[in-house]
């Protein structure tokens, strides 16, 4: 009997346990994630790279598109720990079309796949030098694509080999709370969960000061920014 | 003592060039400056090269300089005003000598959607493709072609009073004398000039997979001038193709009086038509790419005739042949390797005594690889392996060189 009491005892201890222990990670789980949103002020545009002035060439260049320099990306300087055991794999894509990479500025997960197609009439060839992804994919013609794959971390400058003009921007995140602002400025990182994060802005190479923000249970926080 | 200080000068440079690399490193790539809103755009061309002492002057551009003992700062220049017109420049300064103005030229294009232009002044070459692009950076190697930098014993202003005389200076055209027209010695002139723009006018036109480009100027392509010395203006064309991606196949054609008024009139006397003494040139070269290959080809005949005084004349257009195939492979993402083989050789000439090549016949053949500190900071390493079939200077030479290379 008192046998049966010592283990009546033992499983009533551990089903409370149980009990709190699946009630505070319902509570937890409960948490709805919220947003940060806002607007970056990019106040100095960095201008284009010009064209090398050829002064070899028999004659003036064709026209090209020019770089939208205007977009910016927000991003988390650090993340929830489940953030990082989100799935990776997802592909992007950065065009050349008319003497210019189309987007000029790709932010994506590591993990990522890009694909670089051109379409243009003549050659193109991508490459980097950055620390992060090191890479030089050919030279290759019109309706053509090549691909790399992004798995650390970090700001990758991209070139082409052939047109020193053309640039641009992947950066690579290892977690997924991030925005590239739209043509107005405004951002929007959604699924953030509830907490306190400090916050950055980055266009063309300059990065703001982080910004303290609290996301509220389900909830948005709004933040600006000024960039210089 | 020169060439401590160019030395000196060579690794101070280095250092003012890495330095530079890597504060550009830390924030945007170097780039061409702009200014006015973009309508001035300012670039250079740094590029630093050390290499084995030259005793057979296989590498040299004058009695001065070697193209592997070379440092070259150009500085290029366009200024934009309006859709119609620009105004194009270049200064160049080798071993940190006075700055030359190298090109300075006006750009016209009448109608903005047509693809033709009109350029006045100091001008790029119509003749051949390697003239455009020798540039360190567009140079996968260290040493020129030899069509563009040997330098053969011909001279526009002083001429061999016979075939003999000719003969004799085989292999000087690095420093040769003759006994008609100028006294002094000075370098003879290779098939076409690398280092030397001509003066005149240029048209060009582009439709579809065609362009082409003609020219007047004022010299010719082995002896680019920026005020005439003969009367006579050289007319230069070149048509390109391109019929699918990768593949630009040329052609390219220029004539012109050559030798200079005063070396004719030492010669012939003052009614000399100085017109027949002509440099006639044909160039044909083709370029393929793709993926991480990159291969090039380029031939060049060229003929001159010079007046000759004395027996055994010079009757036959003196003729020399140029043949170049170069490639080059990237390995991994900033490092390539390159190789170029090439041969020059020359008609025969029939002297008193025996019949020979004019000049003596150079062959070349170049290894050597790139690797990319950044984006606009190159190091190449080559090595050489140079032959001449006669002449009175060393006739097999193997030479080693490297070269750092930065561009905005």
């Amino acid at each position: 009997m008192r046998v049966l009491s010592l283990r009546a005892y033992v499983f009533s201890l551990v089903s409370f346990v149980s009990f709190v222990m699946i009630q505070t990670s319902n509570r937890l789980d409960a948490a709805r994630n919220g947003v940060i949103r806002g607007r970056v002020e990019v106040r100095r545009v960095m201008p284009q790279i010009e064209r090398r002035p050829g002064v070899a060439d028999l004659g003036a260049p064709a026209a090209r598109d020019l770089d939208d320099r205007m977009r910016s990306v927000v991003y988390l300087e650090s993340a929830p720990r489940r953030a990082f055991e989100v799935d990776e794999g997802g592909r992007a894509v950065m065009d050349q079309r008319n003497e210019t990479f189309v987007p000029h500025l790709l932010a994506i997960m590591t993990g990522t796949t890009v694909d670089f197609p051109n379409s243009d009439k003549f050659y193109h060839n991508v490459f980097s030098l950055s620390k992060p992804a090191r890479f030089d994919l050919g030279r290759y013609s019109a309706g053509h694509s090549r691909s790399i794959r992004f798995d650390r971390p970090g700001i990758v400058r991209v070139f082409c080999d052939i047109h020193s003009h053309m640039s641009a921007f992947i950066l690579v995140f290892s977690h997924p709370y991030f925005a590239v602002t739209d043509s107005q400025g405004r951002y929007h990182i959604e699924n953030v969960p509830p907490g306190n994060y400090g916050v950055f802005a980055w266009n063309e190479g300059n990065a703001s000061e982080p910004k303290a923000v609290v996301v509220p249970d389900g909830g948005a926080a709004e933040l600006d920014f000024a960039l210089r | 003592m020169r060439v401590r200080v160019v030395t000196l000068r060579l690794a101070s440079m280095l250092v003012v060039i890495a330095n530079a690399g890597a504060v550009r490193a830390q924030g945007l790539p170097s780039e061409p400056i702009a200014l006015a809103d973009g309508r001035v755009t300012v670039s250079g061309d740094v590029s630093a090269t050390y290499g084995s002492p030259d005793p057979g002057f296989f590498n040299y551009t004058d009695y001065e300089h070697s193209a592997l003992r070379l440092i070259r700062v150009d500085v290029s220049a366009a200024a934009k005003a309006g859709p119609h017109f620009s105004l194009l420049g270049e200064v160049r300064s080798e071993n940190i000598d006075t700055l030359k103005a190298y090109a300075l030229y006006a750009r016209i294009r009448p109608w903005t959607g047509r693809d033709f232009d009109i350029q006045v002044g100091r001008i790029p070459p119509t003749f051949g493709a390697f003239g455009r692009r020798a540039y360190a950076n567009d140079n996968p190697l260290i040493g020129y072609p030899l069509a563009y930098q040997y330098l053969t014993s011909l001279r526009p202003d002083a001429l061999p009073a016979s075939a003999d005389e000719l003969l004799q200076k085989r292999s000087l055209g690095w420093l040769v004398r003759y006994s008609v027209g100028a006294p002094g010695l000075d370098r003879g002139v290779a098939l076409v000039s690398a280092f030397r723009w001509d003066t005149g006018v240029q048209v060009h036109a582009g439709a579809g997979i065609f362009s082409a480009a003609a020219a007047v100027t004022a010299g010719t392509v082995s002896n680019p001038l920026f005020s005439d010395d003969n009367g006579g203006r050289q007319f230069a064309g070149r048509l390109e193709v391109r019929p699918v991606p990768g593949l630009i196949a040329g052609a390219s054609f220029a004539r012109g009086p050559f030798v200079s008024d005063a070396a004719v009139r030492s010669a012939l006397g003052d009614a000399a038509p100085d017109e027949n003494f002509t440099q006639t040139a044909w160039g044909a070269d083709a370029e393929y790419s793709h993926g991480y290959y990159l291969v090039r080809f380029e031939t060049i005949v060229s003929a001159w005739r010079v007046p000759t005084i004395r027996t055994p004349a010079i009757d036959e257009p003196l003729r020399a042949l140029s043949t170049s195939v170069e490639g080059r492979y990237k390995i991994v993402p900033g490092l390539y390797a390159a190789a170029r083989v090439e041969h020059l050789g020359f008609s025969d000439l029939v002297g008193s005594t025996s019949t020979l090549p004019w000049d003596a016949p150079v062959t070349r053949a170049e290894v050597g690889a790139g690797y990319s500190i950044q984006r606009n900071l190159l190091l190449k390493i080559s090595y050489q392996h140079n032959t001449r079939d006669g002449g009175v200077l060393r006739r097999v030479e193997n030479l080693g060189a490297g070269q750092l290379v930065f561009w905005f």
